[in-house]
């Protein structure tokens, strides 16, 4: 085993590499910055691009969709939904995107549960019966989020020199209006004091309620039209719920259990998923800027 | 040629040929009459001054091509077979016409060239596809451009001491009764090759302009890893090599020419004997063979490095052709 007086002087090592690094990418290097070229003569104060398509300003967006969520512990949930907005200028639309979780799937980590987990007197509230695990899991239902969309970045790609997109890069934020699906609230004493059919009754049911949350993320639309485009984007959505149905804190002493399943049981968890969309726009025809000159 | 330009071109040839008459016959006389010709001053404003006289003059060009066939017309023979030397004269202007006048593109320069620079790249590797423990690491590569698409090199990642276990570990442990088996890290280091078959630019508000290019990475390499003690607390794992293979994905932006700054995905698979969830009885128990699941089990580790990248040398330059 490595000891750790060596492992410091790696780490030092790799923090000086990479502090030298920083400092020569800042300092005294040739300053070749071709954005930077100042143009004189006739294309003097010339915008970047003329004559490009302006794909967003004035229309709108109808986006069918259909999404996934990543890194879960218990539940992953499918959803299908789509975005409705309207673009203002060119870079900002405002809009709203929603979306309903139509099918779920256990990870395999509740699999395991079901299949190994053990219940004594200390856990009996947290899992009754193991083999009920799956019902007691919480579920996003459904996401309605009011947002912003910023397009900084608008240009185009090439596949192996042959195929051209056009293409644009654009970041959202806003509101997340997330319905839940819990286990609902429950006292080990006297639901489950010992393994009852009650008890494993309260693994069952179930109560649903209304988590606002942030949320934002990036994407990349690839235009196949001037009407359509196909979209990528991730989103976060930051909230605390209670994923396992378990009873994990609300104690005075600290974080420890308080046998009671309730809201003190909501753990904050950054959520995400990927979505994949088909963007049509309205009208069809998009304009071409600069045809002035 | 479009048939509208090659109309175009006939009627200006014919123009030209009037005028050449017209300018013929005045020489003629002068020759016959005084020398005129030393007044011109050969200054720009005369030059254009005469091409707008020209204009002026065309309608009294046609007078003087009439005039022209009056005066001319003497010898027939020699006229038809001047005639027919215009002619062929017509055909080779069209000829060479037809050379000059094809579509020219111009090209922009590809913004930083790759080819035969070295890479310096390092970067901040954050684990995506494990809860339980997140395996982040500080990272450097070194690629070496063999061509502009096209490079070769090596990626070295230190992991001890920056990993981080999530509390659903331990959540997980207190209320179900369950061990996870995780693993530790301590290094990687891996060869691979970087190809770059997408290529791009992307403008900021109509102002400010990036090239960018993705590219697939994928080697081969070694890591250095051993369990978590999770099941037996009393088992003490030593690090171990393991033959690993990673794949990705990655997106350059160029700052400058010598600068970029880049985000990639990179899964590092590898095969690892995780600690066994049984525990032996008596002596047994600190039996380090018994330490171990039997089977290894494919391990993915999805990583996106966010960094930035160093073209060695700074400068570089453009081969023309003649």
């Amino acid at each position: 085993m490595m000891d750790a007086r060596v492992m410091r002087i790696i780490k030092r090592f790799v923090l000086t590499v990479a502090l030298m690094l920083g400092c020569m990418a800042s300092f005294g290097l040739p300053s070749t910055q071709a954005q930077d070229v100042e143009i004189s003569g006739p294309l003097a104060g010339a915008p970047a691009v003329m004559h490009l398509r302006v794909y967003r300003e004035g229309r709108f967006q109808v986006k069918p969709a259909v999404a996934m969520t990543l890194q879960d512990e218990f539940d992953r949930a499918i959803l299908f939904g789509g975005e409705l907005n309207y673009n203002i200028f060119d870079f900002l639309g405002v809009g709203v995107w929603g979306a309903y979780a139509g099918i779920h799937i256990t990870t395999g980590l509740t699999d395991e549960v079901e299949d190994k987990g053990l219940s004594n007197d200390r856990n009996i509230l947290s899992l009754p019966d193991r083999r009920l695990f799956d019902d007691q899991i919480g579920e996003i239902q459904w996401i309605a989020a009011p947002q912003a969309v910023f397009t900084p970045l608008r240009g185009k790609l090439g596949i192996f020199e042959e195929l051209f997109v056009d293409t644009d890069f654009f970041v959202f934020a806003g509101v997340a209006i997330v319905g839940v699906e819990e286990r609902a609230d429950v006292n080990k004493i006297p639901t489950c004091d010992e393994l009852t059919e009650v008890c494993r009754q309260s693994q069952r049911e179930r109560t649903s309620r209304v988590a606002i949350a942030p949320t934002f993320g990036v994407g990349l639309s690839l235009y196949f039209a001037e009407f359509m485009a196909m979209t990528i984007e991730w989103r976060g959505l930051p909230f605390a719920w209670n994923t396992s149905g378990t009873d994990e804190s609300g104690d005075p002493r600290g974080d420890f259990p308080d046998d009671q399943i309730d809201s003190d049981d909501h753990l904050f968890k950054f959520n995400h998923l990927v979505s994949l969309g088909f963007a049509f726009y309205l009208p069809l025809d998009a304009t071409i800027s600069h045809t002035e000159n | 040629m479009s048939l509208g330009s090659r109309n175009n071109l006939e009627k200006r040839n014919l123009k030209r040929q009037q005028i050449v008459l017209g300018v013929g016959l005045i020489a003629f006389f002068s020759f016959v009459d005084e020398a005129f010709a030393q007044d011109m001053s050969f200054e720009i404003d005369e030059a254009e001054s005469a091409e707008a006289q020209a204009g002026a003059k065309e309608g009294q060009e046609g007078k003087a091509k009439a005039s022209a066939k009056t005066e001319v017309g003497g010898d027939v023979l020699s006229d038809l077979a001047g005639a027919e030397e215009k002619e062929e004269t017509v055909v080779a202007e069209r000829e060479h016409h037809k050379l000059v006048t094809e579509e020219i593109y111009a090209v922009q320069r590809i913004y930083a060239l790759r080819y035969l620079r070295f890479e310096l790249a390092p970067s901040i590797a954050l684990t995506m596809n494990d809860q339980y423990i997140s395996h982040n690491a500080p990272a450097v590569a070194l690629n070496f451009w063999v061509t502009n698409v096209l490079a070769v090199g090596a990626n070295f990642l230190w992991y001890q001491g920056f990993e981080n276990q999530s509390d659903l570990t331990f959540h997980v442990g207190r209320s179900t009764r369950l061990g996870v088996p995780i693993t530790e890290y301590q290094l990687g280091a891996h060869l691979n090759f970087t190809y770059v078959p997408i290529y791009g630019k992307f403008q900021m508000f109509n102002e400010y302009i990036f090239q960018w290019d993705s590219y697939l990475v994928g080697g081969v390499g070694l890591m250095r890893t051993r369990p978590y003690p999770v099941v037996d607390p009393n088992r003490n794992f030593d690090f171990g090599f393991r033959v690993a293979f990673n794949v990705g994905i990655g997106i350059r932006v160029f700052i400058t020419r010598y600068l970029t700054a880049f985000l990639e995905l990179r899964d590092y698979m590898y095969l690892e004997r995780l600690e066994n969830l049984a525990i032996a009885l008596d002596d047994e128990r600190t039996n380090p063979d018994t330490w171990l699941a039997e089977d290894a089990t494919l391990t993915h580790n999805v990583a996106a490095h966010v960094g930035m990248t160093i073209f060695l040398p700074f400068d570089f330059d453009y081969r023309y052709p003649k």
